[in-house]
C-alpha cells in the first residue's frame, strides 16, 4: 500500500496530469488527434500501461442495441484494436458497456474478479481497470478506459481526478465534433451558395443569349466551373429522319476538346434507349449513377473513360396544352464516385429548368425568324410573279399588231408576181416564223393573265366542272372514263378558274397518250377529309422522276418550244388561291397521275325562293348538274323536262335552261335552233366557266343571258328569279 | 371598193390603232382614228352637225377617258354618250379575252358587238356582218 506522503504526491501528480490533459485537449479541434493525444498524456502522466477512448456510434444501432467503438488506444495494442473496429455493446457485460450505459465510473481492482470485465486478448497484463463515462450535459457520448498492470491500483482520489479529466475530455470531444460539423455545414452552405449563384447565372445568361449554340456552350462551361465536374454536355431531341416513331438525343454542346470531338462526330443516343441520356429523356426524369460501373444504363463512352459518376437531367418545358414537352437532356459527369449530393441534384435540376426555358425561347426565336424569312420569300415571290405577269401582259399587248401585220404581209405576198419564186417562198417562211412567235407570246399572256385574275370562290360541283373541262378540251368520249363517288359534297372554288386547272391537266393527259398504244384517261372523283379529290390518270409514258418537281415551274415543258409550259404553273397558282392542292406522280402502271384537292364548301346554304308551277326545260346531258337542277326545281313545285339536244316543243315551256357544254351536241347549233323557234328570250345559258368569245357568241345567237352555272338552290333562284 | 362606208376607230395603243386601221383600209373601208375618248368624241360630234356620219364605231375600253384620265371603262362611257346621240350607230367594243362582265355591260349599254383584241383577222368579217345587218 502507498504511504500518506506518496499518496499526497500522487494526488498532486494526478491533478497536474488532469490539468495538462484539460489544457491540451481544449485547444485540439481535430477529434482523431485529440483522442490520440489524450490516451498518450494519460499513460505518460499517470503511469498507466494502457488507456483507450470509446465513442458511441449513433449510426450503428439496430433493434435497440447500441455500440460504443474504440476510437483511440495506447500503443500497438490500441492501434490494432482501432484497426479491427473493436466495439462493445452499450449496457453490455463489459466495464465500458456498463459505464456508458449507467453514466458512472466503474473500477475493477482485480479484473480477474470483475464479472463485467471482458477478457481482452490484446491486453493480457491488465490487473486493474477503471471505466469512466464521457458525459456532455445529460448525454453520455462514450467512455474512457484506463488500465494498469498492478492489482487494486485505483483509489477514490484517482477516480475523482480522472473523472474531472474525462469531463474535460468529453467537452473537448464535443467541441471538436461541433467544430467539424460546423465546418461541414459551412462548406455545404458555401457550395450551395455557389451552386445557386451558378443556377442564377445560368438564368441571367440564358435570358440574354438567344443564339442556341452559344447558349449551350456557355451552359456546359458554367456547370463544370461552378460544380467542379470534369464534363458536362447538352443533348437536344430531334426526330428520326425516316421513322416518325423514333427520336434521338443529339449532342449539341460538350465541355472541352472531348465535347467538341463528340459534337463534330454527331454523337447521338436514342430517346428511350439504353444510355442514361436516352433513358432520362424517355422517362423525363433525372437519372443518377453514382458509380457508373455498376449502372447498366450507362453507355461506356470511349471519349470519357474517367467518368465514375454521371447524372442525366431531362430538359422539359410546359407546352400550350398544359402538358410537358421534352427538349433534350443534360449530362454531368465526375471522375469521383458518388460525386452528386442532394444539393447538386436540386440545383442542377433548377439550372436545367432555366436552360430548358432558354432553349425553348431560342427555338421559338429561330422559328419566328424562319417564318419571317419564309414570309419575305413569299412576298418576294409574289412581287416577282406580279411583275412577271405585268411584263408578260405588256409584251403580249405589244405583240398584238405583229400577228395582224404579218397577216397583211402574207396577203400582199400572194398578190406579188411570182418572178422570184424561191425568194418569195423564203419570205413566206420567215413571216410564218414571226407569226408563230407572236401567237405564242399572245397565248402566254392569255394563259397567265387568266389565273392571275382575282378568284371568286363559290359552291360548286367538282364532277360537273371536270366534265365540262373534258368536253371543252375536245377529248373523245370513248377515250375518257369517270368514277364518281356518290353524294359528293360541294366544293369551294371559282369554277371558271377550276375549269382552267382541269383543262390544263386534261390537255397534258391528251398530249401524253398521243404516242401511246393504249390511249385512255381515267378521272376519279372522291371525298378525302375536307377535300374533294379529282384524280386524272393517263396511259402515257409518265413524268420522268427527276422532273416531278420541275413541272410546276413557269416555262417548264418537255414538249418543245411550241409549248410555253404555263399550264401547270397556272394550275398551281389557281389552287394556291383557293387553298387547294395539286400533286403529280406516276401511277403503278407508268402513266402520269395528277391529283387535285379542292376544299369542301363549308359556308352557309341560304334558303332559296324559286319560282313555282312553271314548266322548265333543261337542255343538258344526264349529269350531276342536271340532276341537281331538276331536283331543286321540282322541290319548288315546277315541272321539269330534260333534253340532251333541245329537240322538244319549245313553245310549251316557260323557261329554258341550257348548259353551254353539251357532250353530244353543239351548243351553238342547239341555241340557233332554239332562237329560230322564237324561244331565245326565255333561254338562259349556264356555264361552269365563262370566256368572252363563247359567252358573247351565245348572247348574239339570241340567248337571254349567259351566266355562271348555279350549284345551289339559292344561286339557281338568283338567275331564274 | 365600198368607199362610202365610214368607220371611227378609237384606241390609245398607237401600233394597235395603226394596225387595225391598215387592216380596215385594206378591206376598203374609210377609217378615221382617235387616240383617246376626247378625240374620238370630237370626231363623232363633228359629224352630227351635217358632216358625213359614221357607219360604225370601234372603241377600246381602257384608255384616257372623257375627263382625260386613264380609265378602264373609258370606252363604256364614250359608248353611252354616243348611243345617246345616235341610237342607230352600230358600235363594237374591244375587250380582253376573259372580260365577260365588261363585254356583257357593253352590250347592255347598246353596243352591237364586242371584239377580243389580237384576233384582228375576224374584225373585217364582223364589221361586214354588222353593216350588212
Amino acid at each position: 500500500m502507498p504511504s500518506n506522503v506518496s499518496l499526497a504526491e500522487r494526488r498532486a501528480a494526478l491533478l497536474h496530469a488532469a490539468a495538462k490533459v484539460g489544457h491540451n485537449v481544449t485547444s485540439i479541434l481535430d477529434t482523431g488527434r485529440l483522442l490520440e493525444q489524450t490516451v498518450d498524456i494519460i499513460c505518460d502522466e499517470f503511469g498507466f500501461y494502457y488507456a483507450g477512448v470509446f465513442l458511441i456510434d449513433e449510426a450503428d444501432s439496430e433493434a435497440g442495441r447500441r455500440w460504443v467503438v474504440l476510437r483511440a488506444g495506447r500503443g500497438d495494442a490500441g492501434a490494432a484494436m482501432v484497426a479491427e473496429r473493436y466495439k462493445l455493446e452499450v449496457n453490455g457485460r463489459s466495464m465500458i458497456g456498463a459505464a456508458t450505459g449507467m453514466g458512472s465510473a466503474i473500477i475493477a481492482l482485480d479484473v480477474g474478479e470483475e464479472p463485467v470485465h471482458f477478457k481482452n486478448p490484446h491486453l493480457p497484463d491488465t490487473r486493474s481497470e477503471m471505466a469512466l463515462p464521457l458525459i456532455v450535459g445529460e448525454k453520455t457520448i462514450g467512455a474512457l478506459t484506463v488500465q494498469s498492470t498492478e492489482e487494486a491500483v485505483f483509489s477514490d482520489d484517482d477516480i475523482t481526478a480522472l473523472q474531472a479529466m474525462a469531463d474535460q475530455l468529453a467537452i473537448a470531444i464535443n467541441n471538436a465534433r461541433l467544430y467539424s460539423q460546423n465546418r461541414q455545414l459551412l462548406a455545404r452552405a458555401r457550395r450551395r451558395t455557389r451552386l445557386l449563384e451558378a443556377a442564377a447565372e445560368v438564368g441571367r445568361e440564358t435570358a440574354s443569349i438567344l443564339d442556341l449554340d452559344e447558349l449551350l456552350a456557355r451552359m456546359v462551361d458554367i456547370i463544370c466551373d461552378a460544380y467542379g465536374f470534369y464534363y458536362a454536355g447538352v443533348f437536344l431531341v430531334e426526330p428520326d429522319a425516316e421513322d416518325p416513331d423514333r427520336q434521338w438525343a443529339v449532342l449539341r454542346a460538350g465541355r472541352g476538346e472531348m465535347g467538341a470531338a463528340m459534337v463534330a462526330e454527331g454523337h447521338k443516343l436514342e430517346v428511350g434507349g439504353h444510355s442514361m441520356i436516352g433513358a432520362a429523356a424517355g422517362m423525363q426524369g433525372a437519372l443518377i449513377a453514382l458509380d457508373v460501373g455498376d449502372e447498366p444504363e450507362h453507355f461506356k463512352n470511349p471519349h470519357l473513360p474517367d467518368t465514375r459518376s454521371e447524372m442525366a437531367l431531362p430538359l422539359v418545358v410546359g407546352d400550350a396544352d398544359g402538358g410537358v414537352c421534352l427538349l433534350g437532356t443534360v449530362t454531368v459527369q465526375s471522375t469521383e464516385e458518388g460525386a452528386f449530393s442532394d444539393d447538386d441534384i436540386t440545383s442542377l435540376q433548377a439550372m436545367a429548368n432555366h436552360l430548358a426555358v432558354a432553349i425553348r425561347n431560342a427555338q421559338l426565336l429561330k422559328e419566328l425568324e424562319a417564318a419571317h424569312a419564309e414570309l419575305v420569300r413569299t412576298k418576294t415571290y409574289e412581287a416577282l410573279a406580279t411583275a412577271t405577269l405585268e411584263a408578260i401582259h405588256w409584251i403580249g399587248n405589244k405583240a398584238l399588231p405583229i400577228t395582224a401585220g404579218v397577216e397583211r404581209l402574207l396577203e400582199d405576198l400572194d398578190r406579188l408576181p411570182p418572178t422570184e419564186p424561191e425568194r418569195l417562198e423564203s419570205m413566206r417562211e420567215d413571216l410564218e416564223m414571226i407569226a408563230d412567235s407572236a401567237a405564242l407570246i399572245v397565248s402566254v399572256q392569255e394563259h397567265l393573265i387568266g389565273p392571275a385574275r382575282e378568284e371568286q370562290p363559290r359552291p360548286g360541283l367538282a364532277e360537273d366542272v371536270v366534265k365540262d373541262a373534258a368536253v371543252a378540251t375536245v377529248i373523245p368520249v370513248e377515250m375518257i372514263s369517270y368514277t364518281v363517288a356518290p353524294d359528293l359534297p360541294l366544293v369551294r372554288a371559282d369554277t371558271t378558274q377550276l375549269g382552267r386547272v382541269f383543262g390544263y391537266v386534261l390537255q397534258n393527259a391528251v398530249e401524253a397518250v398521243e404516242g401511246a398504244d393504249e390511249k385512255r384517261i381515267t378521272v376519279e372523283v372522291t371525298p378525302v377529309d375536307d377535300f374533294v379529290a379529282i384524280r386524272i390518270a393517263d396511259t402515257g409514258p409518265g413524268i420522268p422522276e427527276e422532273d416531278l418537281d420541275k413541272i410546276w415551274a413557269v416555262f417548264y415543258t418537255t414538249k418543245g418550244a411550241q409549248h410555253a409550259g404555263l399550264g401547270l404553273s397556272a394550275a398551281l397558282q389557281v389552287l394556291k388561291q383557293i387553298e387547294g392542292q395539286i400533286m403529280a406522280a406516276n401511277g403503278p402502271e407508268g402513266g402520269a397521275v395528277f391529283e387535285v384537292l379542292v376544299p369542301v364548301y363549308d359556308g352557309p346554304l341560304p334558303e332559296a325562293t324559286l319560282p313555282s308551277k312553271k314548266k322548265v326545260l333543261l337542255i343538258d346531258d344526264d349529269d350531276a348538274w342536271s340532276r341537281f337542277a331538276t331536283a331543286a326545281l321540282k322541290d319548288a313545285g315546277n315541272k321539269v323536262t330534260r333534253s340532251a339536244d333541245g329537240r322538244a316543243k319549245l313553245a310549251t315551256f316557260d323557261l329554258i335552261l341550257m348548259d353551254a357544254v353539251l357532250e353530244r351536241a353543239d351548243s351553238r347549233a342547239v341555241l340557233e335552233q332554239v332562237a329560230a323557234e322564237g324561244a331565245g328570250a326565255k333561254t338562259l345559258v349556264v356555264a361552269s366557266g365563262l370566256r368572252v368569245e363563247e359567252a358573247m357568241a351565245l348572247i348574239q345567237l339570241g340567248a337571254r343571258d349567259v351566266v355562271l352555272k348555279p350549284y345551289t338552290a339559292a344561286a339557281l333562284a338568283e338567275i331564274v328569279g | 371598193m365600198t368607199g362610202e362606208i365610214k368607220l371611227l376607230l378609237v384606241d390609245d395603243e398607237e401600233l394597235v390603232l395603226r394596225s387595225m386601221e391598215k387592216t380596215l383600209l385594206r378591206a376598203g373601208f374609210d377609217v378615221e382614228t382617235a387616240g383617246n375618248a376626247i378625240a374620238g368624241l370630237a370626231l363623232f360630234e363633228s359629224t352630227l352637225d351635217g358632216g358625213e356620219p359614221f357607219d360604225l364605231a370601234i372603241l377600246d375600253l381602257n384608255m384616257p377617258g372623257l375627263d382625260g384620265r386613264n380609265d378602264a371603262d373609258a370606252g363604256l362611257k364614250l359608248l353611252s354618250v354616243m348611243v345617246k346621240a345616235d341610237a342607230d350607230l352600230p358600235i363594237i367594243i374591244l375587250t380582253a379575252f376573259d372580260e365577260v362582265a365588261r363585254a356583257k355591260e357593253a352590250v347592255a349599254r347598246g353596243a352591237r358587238a364586242y371584239f377580243v383584241k389580237g384576233r384582228e383577222a375576224g374584225l373585217v368579217d364582223l364589221v361586214n356582218d354588222i353593216i350588212e345587218g
